[in-house]
């Protein structure tokens, strides 16, 4: 992914609204120079619009959820189901069914949703890029109170995008 | 591959009854009116399986083993100062005077005694053996509801869902209390049970194995005769109120008397004649009990 | 009222990083006495191990008596946190934010004081694996139709759900706490906080995440606590089955957990200075849905009641006379006192506002509903279908021992984690400020539209 050649810049900004204005310089600049080749947005919190500005991120985790719910399902039936009857010897009991359904389904139940949470979390793992170790470029500020933006830019680029962060109130600014 | 026989057997493991063709159930008639509650039973069962016999301090806090026990009721818990027995003076029993040597004196007032020798009834819809977390217990091709020690962790489910509350479980090493030459009166036939492990009646299954030996040593493997198999309580009884045998087989005398008193298995409430003493005790929960008893009949005229 | 003020955001961190360093002395106080109630509750288990259950003061036909009636308040309690979270977070309330975090750690440690109950129980500790299914030779496998292993699943399954529901939760709290710690917190929080550095698929994930396993713990916790009610409605014994358990169950388990969430709150609050973040608003607010949620509870208890009388069946009708008159009267009135009367305080809304009154109020609401736990196991044993066998028994000293304990040692596990981690959520009382002022600009712009307007009818007037 990541070619050598690139220049990563990082620059702060107070809220969200200006770090919003300063995306759209980039890309005003990146349509007559193509200079930018990837932004990344850091924030304290969430802004779900974030999309509307980098574009659609396509994180279909509840894919992982419903075919781990249904695995689930499966798996814990197949698990009582066999085990009653896989015993050393066949073993009814209280004048029941070996294989009985509304307690196995019990079971079912608490499986599919074992599954469920364990897979979804799985997709969390896929899509969101973590666990990882911090970029260079990290700043604790973001943690705190100030939105981040992460520029790849081809090197001679860097200084045009450089200022245009710069214009739009970058409270700091770090290159790699 | 276990899928496949279980997909092969299906519906054998989907019917309720599973063991409807089995040569054996066991089961049992208690006439009442022959019983005089003296305890017989209850110390023979003590002898044959090798119980603890816990002291009147364990006793007093609830954890004696009785796999089989005596229950009294009374008909009239005061006692009926009216009830004139065989016209001598009634004299209410005041604790102080022993009045026993006197034999004029009638020490204590009629009450109306019934007695109920208890054990586990061996019920074909038991309660408490789809709750066992660890299948401890399970009903046996024989009918039998048995109760593996070695496999019980003592979650004690069983015990609470026991409608005739039968079950005992080693609230201690009860064994380790047996002072030393008595270790050698213990029954080789069966264990000493460990702490933490339920137990109770097993209607003398180590008698049973030893007559379906010798059944097989006579040249008849599939066929016990009626007889050969008596559980201890029904030896120990001096007025023969206990019949014990096969309920499979129709001409073993238990299946002659649960015949004659008119109780069926598979009944929750049974179609009976009038002045029929035959019943099962709370057989309205539907647990199917292989025990019946045949009340008691009393002249309260006299 | 006391409203959440527009507070910093830097302030915010330092606020809740600084309970991670000085709270007050009355901290080391309770912790101190937390753990030694846990050392005597080792001391009375390690004797009731040597010498077996008998110590316990059970008996038959009282099998089962403190600890199975401690798993059900333990189990209980952890419902409100995570189950309350979870709705409050698919409904996106609001005041959700600021308690959640403390509310789920409540539930993660109240299971795992609950799953040691099960364990002190059985008769013979050193076999407990044989519950657990795992392929052996001898082919043996535990019984699945029994509801103690429908509870160990469903255990099972919201133990580890609702950690990772904390724990996923928590991430971007790590990353805040990474960046400011120092030392062995540093290691500790940069390996927890897994690289998040609040990039936006980070975040967008994160949401998407959080708001899937939200949908499946709220069935989850509601399936739990039905799961331990079929330990006793699936049973034969009087009083114990009654098909309105479950839910009667899972309201009970509502009822003590926001209890213990109000007690917690006020706790929280004081030994860690959180005035600014629990605000009275927020406890006017939990106040209220306890009052609901007790009103709930109320009903179906007497509705159970009501049915039992109604329905004239001999043995259920006999366990209810035995419990309202019977040797265990102080326990079910005590409940009746405390669950019931009690919390008809909460109708007032100066009462809703004291804190103190609240963290007194829900104290003796948790003392009502372990009583109400109390008189659910021991009672129908005492007078069960065989009268021979009819007993009382109280629980001794190595059960109330072993219950003080779990009390201990849920409390130091609690004191321990909000030493530790952040107790209050700041990213997401940082989204609530940012909320706060998005709404309260758009009033202020609103407002001099307004202004402008009436300045230019004002003037047309005149004109």
């Amino acid at each position: 992914m990541r070619k050598k050649n690139l220049k990563f810049l990082f620059a702060l900004y107070e809220d969200f609204d200006r770090a919003r204005d300063a995306v759209a310089e980039l890309k005003i600049l990146d349509l007559k120079e193509t200079a930018v080749e990837d932004i990344e947005l850091y924030s304290p919190i969430e802004h779900p619009e974030v999309e509307e500005i980098l574009g659609e991120i396509h994180q279909p985790i509840q894919r992982f959820t419903f075919f781990g719910a249904i695995t689930g399902a499966i798996c814990a039936f197949l698990l009582v189901a066999a085990a009653a009857q896989s015993m050393f010897t066949v073993q009814p009991q209280g004048g029941k069914a070996v294989i009985p359904i509304p307690a196995d389904l019990v079971i079912t139940y608490e499986g599919t949703i074992l599954f469920g949470v364990w897979i979804t979390l799985l997709g969390f793992f896929v899509y969101s890029g973590i666990p990882r170790r911090l970029t260079r470029l990290y700043s604790r500020k973001v943690s705190e109170d100030q939105i981040g933006i992460e520029v790849q830019v081809t090197p001679e680029h860097a200084d045009a995008v450089r200022s245009t962060l710069e214009k739009s109130g970058a409270l700091e600014i770090r290159e790699v | 591959m276990a899928l496949k026989r279980m997909l092969e057997n299906w519906s054998d493991f989907r019917k309720d009854d599973y063991y409807d063709d089995t040569p054996y159930m066991w089961g049992m008639a208690i006439d009442l009116n022959n019983c005089i509650g003296c305890g017989a039973c209850v110390t023979a069962c003590y002898a044959e399986n090798n119980l603890p016999v816990v002291g009147k301090e364990h006793y007093s806090r609830g954890h004696a083993m009785h796999w089989m026990r005596i229950e009294r009721y009374w008909d009239d818990p005061d006692g009926n100062t009216d009830v004139d027995i065989a016209g001598k003076p009634d004299i209410p029993f005041d604790g102080h005077h022993d009045n026993s040597n006197d034999p004029d004196a009638v020490t204590f007032p009629e009450r109306g005694a019934h007695y109920i020798p208890m054990m586990c009834q061996q019920c074909n819809h038991a309660p408490c053996e789809p709750v066992c977390p660890v299948a401890a217990t399970y009903h046996s091709p024989d009918g039998l509801n048995t109760q593996v020690y070695n496999r019980c962790v003592g979650s004690r489910y069983c015990g609470n869902n026991c409608p005739y509350k039968v079950r005992y479980f080693n609230f201690f090493n009860f064994w380790e209390d047996l002072p030393h030459p008595l270790e050698m009166q213990l029954n080789p036939d069966l264990s000493v049970r460990d702490k933490g492990v339920m137990e109770k009646c097993t209607f003398c299954v180590q008698r049973q194995r030893a007559a379906k030996d010798a059944a097989e040593d006579a040249g008849h493997p599939d066929y016990v005769e009626d007889g050969a198999v008596q559980t201890a309580c029904q030896q120990g009884c001096p007025t023969q109120a206990i019949a014990f045998g096969n309920l499979r087989d129709p001409n073993s005398e238990v299946s002659k008397l649960w015949r004659e008193h008119q109780v069926k298995l598979n009944h929750y409430e049974q179609e009976k004649d009038e002045d029929i003493r035959g019943y099962r005790v709370l057989e309205d929960l539907n647990i199917e009990p292989s025990v019946m008893y045949m009340d008691r009949v009393r002249d309260t005229e006299a | 009222m006391d409203k959440m003020k527009d507070i910093e955001w830097a302030k915010i961190n330092k606020d809740v990083l600084g309970s991670l360093e000085s709270p007050r002395m009355i901290f080391w106080v309770v912790l101190a006495v937390c753990s030694l109630l846990v050392a005597a509750g080792v001391a009375a288990e390690a004797y009731q191990y040597n010498e077996g259950l008998g110590v316990a003061l059970m008996n038959r036909p009282h099998f089962w008596q403190l600890y199975i009636s401690n798993f059900i308040f333990w189990i209980g309690m952890s419902h409100s946190g995570t189950l309350l979270s979870a709705v409050l977070l698919l409904t996106n309330a609001d005041w959700r934010k600021p308690i959640y975090r403390f509310a789920e750690a409540m539930t993660l440690f109240s299971i795992l004081t609950a799953a040691f109950f099960p364990v002190i129980h059985l008769g013979r500790v050193w076999n407990l694996y044989w519950v657990m299914p795992y392929p052996n030779e001898r082919t043996i496998w535990p019984n699945f139709r029994s509801p103690l292993l429908w509870d160990a699943s469903a255990i099972f399954t919201y133990a580890t759900s609702s950690a990772l529901f904390l724990y996923i939760g928590m991430i971007p709290d790590l990353a805040i706490c990474r960046d400011n710690a120092k030392g062995w917190r540093k290691k500790l929080y940069s390996m927890l906080s897994l690289g998040w550095m609040g990039r936006a698929r980070e975040w967008l994930a994160f949401r998407k995440t959080y708001v899937l396993m939200g949908c499946f713990l709220v069935p989850l916790a509601v399936s739990v606590h039905s799961i331990v009610a079929s330990d006793f409605a699936m049973s034969i014994m009087p009083d114990w089955h009654i098909t309105s358990f479950p839910p009667y169950f899972v309201a009970g388990a509502l009822y003590s957990g926001c209890a213990a969430i109000i007690t917690l709150f006020v706790m929280l609050r004081y030994i860690f200075k959180f005035e600014e973040y629990m605000t009275v608003d927020i406890m006017d607010k939990i106040a209220k849905l306890t009052f609901a949620i007790a009103m709930v509870w109320n009903f179906l208890n007497f509705s159970e009641y009501a049915s039992i009388w109604y329905s004239n069946d001999m043995y259920e009708k006999e366990v209810l006379i035995q419990k309202l008159i019977g040797p265990y009267w102080p326990v079910v009135w005590g409940m009746l006192l405390c669950s019931t009367v009690a919390p008809f305080a909460m109708a007032f809304e100066k009462f809703r506002q004291n804190m103190w009154a609240m963290f007194v109020l829900s104290i003796i609401i948790q003392l009502g509903m372990w009583l109400e736990r109390f008189q659910i196991v021991s009672p129908p044993l005492a007078s069960n279908h065989e009268p021979w066998t009819w007993a009382v028994v109280w629980p001794g000293t190595v059960q109330m021992t072993i219950t003080a304990a779990s009390f201990g040692w849920f409390t130091m596990l609690f004191l321990i984690f909000c030493k530790v981690f952040p107790s209050v959520s700041m990213y997401e009382v940082k989204e609530l400020v940012f909320h706060h002022r998005r709404v309260s600009a758009r009033s202020e712009i609103e407002d001099l539209d307004k202004e402008k307007e009436e300045a230019l009818r004002a003037q047309e007037g005149v004109a």
